[in-house]
């Protein structure tokens, strides 16, 4: 099975390593736990300085996305909307006013997990090799347990 | 094809053969049932004469159509069978009887619902989803689980009797159980109704059913379960209630309010829960503006939606499968070891976020597009908002908390091929639907061609869907709202994911309720003995005081007040006097 010369032949001239080997390479994650396809996939977002290089990306989408505005004339039901970059504009804010708000309600909302009392751990049929980790006990004061 | 094939509804097919595979031990030829009934029920739908009654009953002098296929309908029932598909497929990698089974006869319940003609036909199927869909929540077998179905059947129960009732007073004042759209709100049984649906469609405040329960199902369950009841709630509210512009405002807020709950949720798929709440309320909106393209976008944008958001739930339940956990804090970094899912998650994401050439991108359009010419404003920046909210949870918080992120260290295996193909199949059915039409008749066309009013969607495919404007304006908002999110990362605005739950209206019943209900059970049970002694002390004493007048051993058997004559005497003329008093006075 294995490829002894590093050509994908053996001595005698024939292909040792066949298609389904390299179907099964693909499919089976090294020592590392990495699986072979997201070294294909998503190896990029492993590059040193991505999340700056992703940051000024994004930046400069922006900003041709709403200088298009300036060259089209676009039509639209409402006179707010024909602004340059409205939408644009809108979408930030919804999404940065969403995101903020997250501060203020998870101080006013979030609980600790056992609240209800049924913190407990995955549902059934779970795959067998996972290793649950520990859970808060549930407790049920209304079954009179304590 | 044979006249008794004919007049077979697929939904009952679903049924029987769900309550069967209940009985196949063999798992092979259980889940080649659960596999090939959903395909015979689609070629049966496909098949089936369009607006005639292909089964009907009287029964009790009313006439029941069991059977009818229009345009409505066609879409909904045809994305339940293709989802009751993909269901089993995901579904393959387990050996549950009960979850295989109730699994296709909760699929069947809904296509029996949409595919009825008449309101009690609706009503039956309504509460046989119930029944049904309860098993997916608990098969997942924990006490958290069983507490939360508890909750849900009574909810599901509760929006089964208010439709009824609203039956009862609609026979009444109508004379009839057709499915005729109502006009007028006022009619107390046309309320019951409304109630009844805005349960299963997750209202505003009447919501909460769904954001408790579906993340304690199993893993195919809750995949199960983000298909079928709420997409049939509206189904119901656009046959039922179209044009009715209470809706407007009721879909609006519900675009909006769950957004900020998705922000701040750890579990990923109450996230999802939430996004299904988000993801109503266009189709809520869209119902309640009524015109024939919002109708159009509404039944456009609910089949896109059983798919994506099924992906997405897909996507999560394998997470769930190999790591044990969807939260958010716990994870990070999955699209090292899963990559397939990472990939199928993200395409589920760019479709529910409505890129460009993913599907959301051509049925919720519709339903804003509607919005802005009917010079709604107010609902149309809402709903626009909540469009950049649907990006932030679904569309970058799911796959980058699950995949990307704080790598969490975890290591597992790719998720089981059979998860991974019906993933594959939803997120091409997300992609195929919102392909443009290079070549006429595929891709969206193939959607907008069969949607109610066929003329109006392919206008508006003409039109306006593929137009510089309509993708502009789209990327803009998408585009800037990305960039909202690398911006907040950077300047570490964005919340941490916190560990924790987060109150929503089930804190009123799950501990102000409780907390009431238990409060009266510990004073009952302390008041009730108390006034039970007491009690018991008055009429003992009583007792021992009427025993020392009036017993034969008592005061007055011993002459001690002279004799009982002269009491009575006294007392006769006591009251003699009192009266002639009362009579001069």
């Amino acid at each position: 099975m294995s490829d002894e010369t590093g050509s994908g032949r053996d001595s005698s001239g024939r292909f040792v390593r066949r298609a389904a080997e390299h179907v099964h390479d693909l499919h089976t994650p090294g020592d590392d736990g990495i699986h072979p396809v997201a070294r294909i996939l998503f190896g990029w977002t492993h590059r040193k300085g991505i999340a700056n290089m992703i940051f000024w990306v994004m930046a400069v989408l922006s900003l041709v996305m709403i200088s298009i505005d300036l060259v089209v004339h676009r039509h639209d039901s409402f006179a707010f909307a024909k602004a340059t970059g409205f939408y644009g504009i809108w979408g930030f804010v919804s999404f940065s006013f969403a995101v903020l708000m997250g501060w203020p309600l998870g101080q006013l909302l979030r609980r600790g997990e056992n609240y209800y009392g049924d913190a407990g751990g995955p549902p059934a049929g779970i795959d067998p090799d996972v290793q649950v980790e520990d859970v808060p006990a549930p407790t049920y004061p209304a079954e009179g347990d304590a | 094809m044979p006249p008794m094939l004919a007049s077979l509804n697929p939904g009952w097919l679903l049924i029987l053969a769900g309550v069967a595979s209940l009985f196949i031990t063999a798992r092979q030829v259980r889940q080649a049932v659960t596999i090939a009934v959903p395909m015979i029920g689609l070629a049966l739908l496909v098949t089936a004469t369009p607006n005639v009654d292909l089964a009907s009953a009287d029964i009790l002098g009313l006439k029941l159509v069991l059977y009818r296929v229009d345009g409505l309908n066609f879409v909904f029932s045809l994305a339940f069978l293709i989802a009751a598909l993909l269901n089993a497929i995901y579904a393959l990698h387990t050996d549950d009887r009960i979850q295989d089974g109730m699994a296709l006869a909760y699929g069947g319940a809904a296509v029996s619902a949409t595919l009825g003609g008449d309101l009690m036909t609706l009503f039956v199927f309504w509460e046989l989803t119930a029944v049904t869909s309860v098993f997916m929540i608990l098969r997942a077998q924990t006490r958290a689980s069983y507490q939360a179905a508890m909750r849900y059947l009574g909810v599901q129960v509760l929006s089964g009797v208010l439709l009824l009732t609203g039956i009862a007073y609609v026979l009444n004042s109508r004379g009839t159980l057709a499915l005729e759209a109502f006009t007028d709100l006022r009619d107390p049984g046309v309320l019951f109704i409304f109630f009844a649906f805005g349960i299963k469609a997750a209202f505003p405040l009447l919501h909460n059913w769904l954001q408790d329960a579906y993340p304690k199902a199993t893993v195919v369950g809750s995949v199960v379960l983000s298909a079928f009841t709420t997409k049939l709630a509206i189904y119901a509210l656009a046959r039922m209630f179209p044009g009715q512009h209470y809706l407007i405002w009721i879909g609006a807020i519900m675009t909006v309010f769950p957004v900020f709950y998705a922000v701040i949720e750890n579990d990923l798929r109450k996230v999802l829960s939430y996004s299904i709440n988000n993801q109503m309320g266009f189709m809520v909106c869209g119902v309640g503006l009524g015109t024939p393209l919002a109708i159009n976008g509404v039944v456009a944008h609910a089949f896109a939606d059983i798919f994506f958001k099924g992906l997405l739930m897909m996507s999560m339940g394998a997470v769930l499968y190999r790591t044990g956990t969807v939260k958010a804090s716990e994870l990070g970094g999955l699209h090292r070891s899963m990559p397939w899912t990472t990939l199928f998650c993200i395409i589920g994401a760019m479709s529910i976020s409505a890129f460009p050439l993913f599907s959301a991108f051509v049925t919720k359009s519709m339903i804003i597009s509607e919005a802005a010419a009917g010079g709604y404003a107010i609902i149309f920046l809402m709903l626009m908002f909540a469009s950049a909210g649907v990006l932030e949870h679904s569309g970058i918080k799911i796959p980058y908390y699950a995949f990307f992120g704080h790598d969490s260290g975890i290591r597992v295996k790719e998720a089981p091929f059979n998860m991974l193909l019906a993933m594959g199949l939803a997120a091409f059915l997300s992609m195929w639907v919102g392909l443009p039409a290079i070549v006429p008749g595929i891709g969206h066309q193939w959607l907008y061609s069969l949607l109610p009013y066929r003329e109006e969607a392919l206008g508006y495919s003409h039109h306006h869907l593929f137009t510089l404007d309509h993708i502009l304006t789209q990327m803009q908002l998408l585009v800037l709202a990305i960039f909202a999110f690398v911006l907040l990362k950077r300047v570490h605005f964005y919340p941490p994911e916190k560990r924790g739950v987060i109150l929503d209206t089930d804190w009123l019943y799950r501990k102000l309720g409780f907390g009431l209900a238990s409060w009266a059970g510990t004073v009952w049970g302390k008041a009730g003995p108390a006034m039970t002694a007491a009690f018991g002390r008055m009429t003992d004493r009583a007792y021992a005081w009427i025993e020392a007048a009036f017993s034969p051993r008592g005061e007055l058997a011993r002459g001690g007040l002279t004799g009982a004559m002269a009491v009575w005497t006294a007392a006769l003329l006591g009251v003699v006097l009192l009266l002639s008093f009362a009579a001069a006075g």
